[in-house]
């Protein structure tokens, strides 16, 4: 019988592809992990804290971060996009793009004395949601793993006219190397693990919520960036239009999700809980603050979350309205206002802030990427399980199993235990040969 | 499955999650307190059909189809509202016709065959035929600038002024005096049989003139032939399209030409040629291409303000403050027309505009509401 490889291909470095990376690593397997941006870390990361406990969201995943990077199983190959895919379950051959940091890896320390200096400055900070901005050379985030600097060449004046040289001047450990090329790997496993994650809908489109005319709407995950002390605001919630502190705020769910129009009919699974959480959050950074969440049905299924939400509604004195709403219109002073339905008769309120729940949405590359490893998408651009029911974790492809987001909308413990199922799925791939030789 | 059941199931309103978007869009909701879309669906889908069909509410909707457009399950709000205004007036609740229904009255005497002179307007310097590819649907423009001659006198020029625009691009439309009023205020105001005994004229005057493409300047009737017809009679021997997009094309083709122009105007997009047809960039392209400015007002395309009546069937105090709202945005461009594809919202915000008590707000706001046709016809170069 042909020869099983014994190593694992995990793609994403999110929650669960660190957490499929763990379970394969401590079981003696050998794990290449490829994640897309600088580091790992993935949508967790940006969260300030979790539902239902309130924990902080990076302090709970950057041990999980560390131990990941630092596992002696653990090949962590940030910057780096699976390109090919060939062979069967037990002897894959994996074809990985490694992208130029420009930065070497082994020798940059985080330091962050480039960060200081480069000159090109004011380039929208796409992990902050744009809220702040970041130089030419930059670090991903605060808790970045590894932290290592990267210099992005769309902007680099050094990398587009060759004068500058800035970074590479003041770096001591000689760790800047403009030199640096794209590299391609192959890599022999036995088993691939999916976990590519979702992108963030981007509400302008719908101009019924005034997103991007009237600045104090904000985005879901804007809202987490500006109460996260390490955020663009050091965790003070200001309004855009004038940096005030907001005295009412309101959450609009399902904002893009459960829509037949916006190609998202499926629920985002985790909206009605993170609002609770934001407007819970938000009491805590102002005092006597008045939210008012506005829902389509509310859908606390999950172990502790219906108490959560009435928790939030007797303790934070939090208002939920059983009405979707839009925004029409702004005052003068910069409110927004809401329009909504309470038992049949329209109502207009203004509020100095507005969060819409924008929905979670398949990565753009998952079209490209299923091609890519030749799986099947779901009519949602999910990948596809095998069987909803009986084989969730089973791409259509033997050997190449689904964790977290990409598969389909779900929370982080649900993604955590998707991550080790698609990790005892890949065991099952690497021992078939000791089974049945 | 009963009548009502069937109405409900065509309109998708099973889908229904009662999220209540429609209602906090609904411009009629924000003004009359006890309107709301959401509640009728969610009292249709729990069996209350019959005091869906007694309240007077099924006459306060406007019919712009905001709700419909924006709807995350795609629920056709306007589609429930037109058949069950069908089944209300079957029990008797009837809606109160402006102009003592008179415009009605005129409808349905041209479906039972009264004669008529439908082209008065045509002069003889106009070059029309009998027969022919194109047919221009004059619509009942004409007769309701006789009608309301106080306040859209204008309308009377708007079919001269479309054969004219056709004739400088070389086309000789066919125009018909069989042609009958394409029934919708009728089916809009619960009038379904003599609709469709419209309907079935129309196509049969159409068809025999071999025409392959019917143009439309009106909003209203151009959403008829396209929806409407179409549901009753599925697929249409001919074409249909808006004067817009032909004339579009014509411009692009280099066969009309504009006279300078020094014109700032703002345009109003209708429901019907708007949310309903989804019409809205070939009119500001139009502009475009006369060199005229645009100056837009802040509520447009699929958030267009509707002028606030349908079918002359719902004109009330909440009629006026939506044209009163309009009216001011139109007035904030500086514009000193605001043109648009449907007579009958030029109809209605010059009702509000030429009224004897009108709002205080409307003093000295000195906007012209103008059809678009006839401003396109006194752009052409070598006219008048």
């Amino acid at each position: 019988m042909e020869k099983t490889e014994s190593s694992v291909l995990v793609i994403g470095g999110g929650v669960a592809g660190i957490q499929a990376s763990l379970d394969l690593a401590d079981k003696g397997v050998i794990v290449h992990l490829v994640e897309k941006t600088p580091s790992i870390g993935g949508r967790m990361a940006q969260l300030d804290k979790t539902f239902p406990t309130n924990d902080c969201s990076i302090c709970i995943l950057a041990p999980k971060m560390a131990d990941c990077f630092g596992h002696p199983n653990i090949n962590v190959w940030t910057m780096s996009e699976v390109v090919g895919l060939e062979g069967s379950r037990g002897n894959f051959k994996a074809k990985v793009l490694k992208k130029a940091r420009y930065v070497d890896e082994n020798k940059c320390t985080g330091c962050g004395e480039c960060l200081e200096k480069c000159p090109t400055k004011e380039l929208p900070n796409t992990w902050e949601q744009k809220l702040t901005t970041r130089r030419a050379i930059y670090m991903q985030f605060m808790q970045a793993v590894p932290r290592v600097a990267v210099i992005d060449p769309e902007n680099c004046r050094f990398l587009l006219e060759g004068k500058c040289g800035v970074c590479k001047k003041v770096c001591k450990r000689e760790a800047i190397d403009y030199e640096q090329k794209d590299v391609e790997m192959e890599f022999n496993v036995a088993a691939v693990v999916v976990a590519t994650g979702f992108d963030v809908w981007d509400p302008t489109p719908s101009t019924e919520y005034g997103y991007g005319k009237y600045p104090n709407v904000f985005t879901a995950m804007e809202y987490e960036r500006i109460i996260n002390a390490a955020g663009p605001t050091h965790g003070h919630i200001q309004r855009r239009s004038d940096g005030n502190e907001p005295a009412t705020m309101a959450y609009i769910q399902c904002v893009g999700s459960r829509n037949l129009k916006t190609g998202h009919p499926y629920c985002c699974s985790v909206c009605c809980m993170h609002s609770t959480k934001e407007s819970m959050l938000a009491r805590e950074h102002i005092e006597g603050i008045k939210s008012t969440i506005f829902y389509k049905d509310m859908r606390a299924c999950s172990k502790g979350f219906n108490e959560y939400v009435e928790r939030n509604k007797r303790d934070y004195g939090v208002e939920y309205i059983n009405s979707d709403a839009t925004v029409q219109g702004q005052k003068e002073n910069g409110n927004p206002i809401v329009s909504f339905d309470i038992a049949g008769k329209s109502q207009q309120r203004e509020f100095d802030m507005v969060v819409l729940a924008t929905t979670l949405v398949p990565a753009k590359g998952n079209v490209e990427l299923a091609k890519t490893l030749g799986i099947e998408l779901d009519e949602f651009q999910f990948f596809k399980a095998l069987d909803h029911t009986l084989e969730p974790i089973s791409s259509s492809r033997p050997g190449v199993y689904l964790a977290g987001y990409c598969a389909g909308p779900m929370d982080i413990p649900e993604s955590v235990a998707m991550g080790s199922a698609a990790a005892a799925k890949a065991m099952e791939a690497l021992v078939q040969r000791k089974v049945f030789a | 499955m009963t009548k009502i059941e069937k109405i409900i199931e065509d309109a998708g309103a099973f889908d229904c999650v009662e999220c209540g978007k429609c209602t906090s869009l609904c411009p009629v909701a924000k003004i009359n307190p006890n309107f709301a879309p959401r509640l009728i669906v969610v009292k249709a889908q729990a069996g209350m059909e019959s005091e869906v069909k007694a309240d007077k509410d099924i006459w306060s909707c406007v019919t712009c189809e905001i709700c419909n457009d924006m709807c995350p399950y795609e629920v056709d709000f306007s589609g429930f509202i037109q058949r069950m205004r069908g089944e209300a007036v079957d029990m008797g609740n009837s809606p109160v016709c402006s102009e003592a229904g008179a415009v009605h009255t005129m409808q349905r005497l041209t479906g039972k065959g009264q004669k008529q002179n439908r082209l008065l307007w045509l002069t003889d310097d106009l070059k029309v035929k009998d027969n022919g590819d194109v047919f221009f649907f004059t619509g009942c423009a004409y007769q309701l600038g006789v009608l309301f001659k106080d306040k859209a006198e204008e309308l009377k020029r708007v079919p001269a002024s479309v054969v004219k625009i056709l004739n400088a691009a070389g086309i000789e439309p066919v125009v018909s005096n069989n042609e009958v009023c394409c029934g919708h205020d009728l089916i809009w105001s619960g009038n379904e049989a003599v609709f469709e005994e419209l309907m079935r004229k129309n196509v049969e005057t159409i068809k025999a003139t071999g025409a392959k493409t019917v143009v439309f300047s009106c909003a209203e009737g151009y959403r008829t032939f396209s929806i409407d017809y179409q549901d009753f009679l599925g697929d249409l021997d001919f074409e249909v399209k808006h004067i817009s997009e032909y004339l579009l094309d014509l411009i692009k083709e280099g066969k009309l030409e504009f006279k300078d122009s020094n014109a700032k105007v703002t345009y109003h997009d209708s429901c019907r040629l708007g949310r309903h047809m989804g019409v809205y960039e070939q009119p500001r392209e139009i502009l475009k291409a006369m060199k005229v400015e645009l100056v837009e007002m802040p509520s447009i395309k699929d958030k267009a303000i509707c002028c606030g009546v349908n079918a002359f069937a719902s004109c009330s105090e909440v009629s006026r403050k939506m044209q009163l709202d309009r009216l001011l945005e139109a007035k904030g461009t500086g514009t000193s027309a605001m043109l648009t594809f449907c007579p009958k919202c030029l109809i209605h915000y010059n009702c509000l505009l030429t009224m004897e008590k009108k709002p205080l707000e409307l003093d000295k706001v000195e906007i012209n509401v103008r059809d678009f046709s006839n401003f396109i016809a006194e752009n052409l170069k070598g006219g008048k």
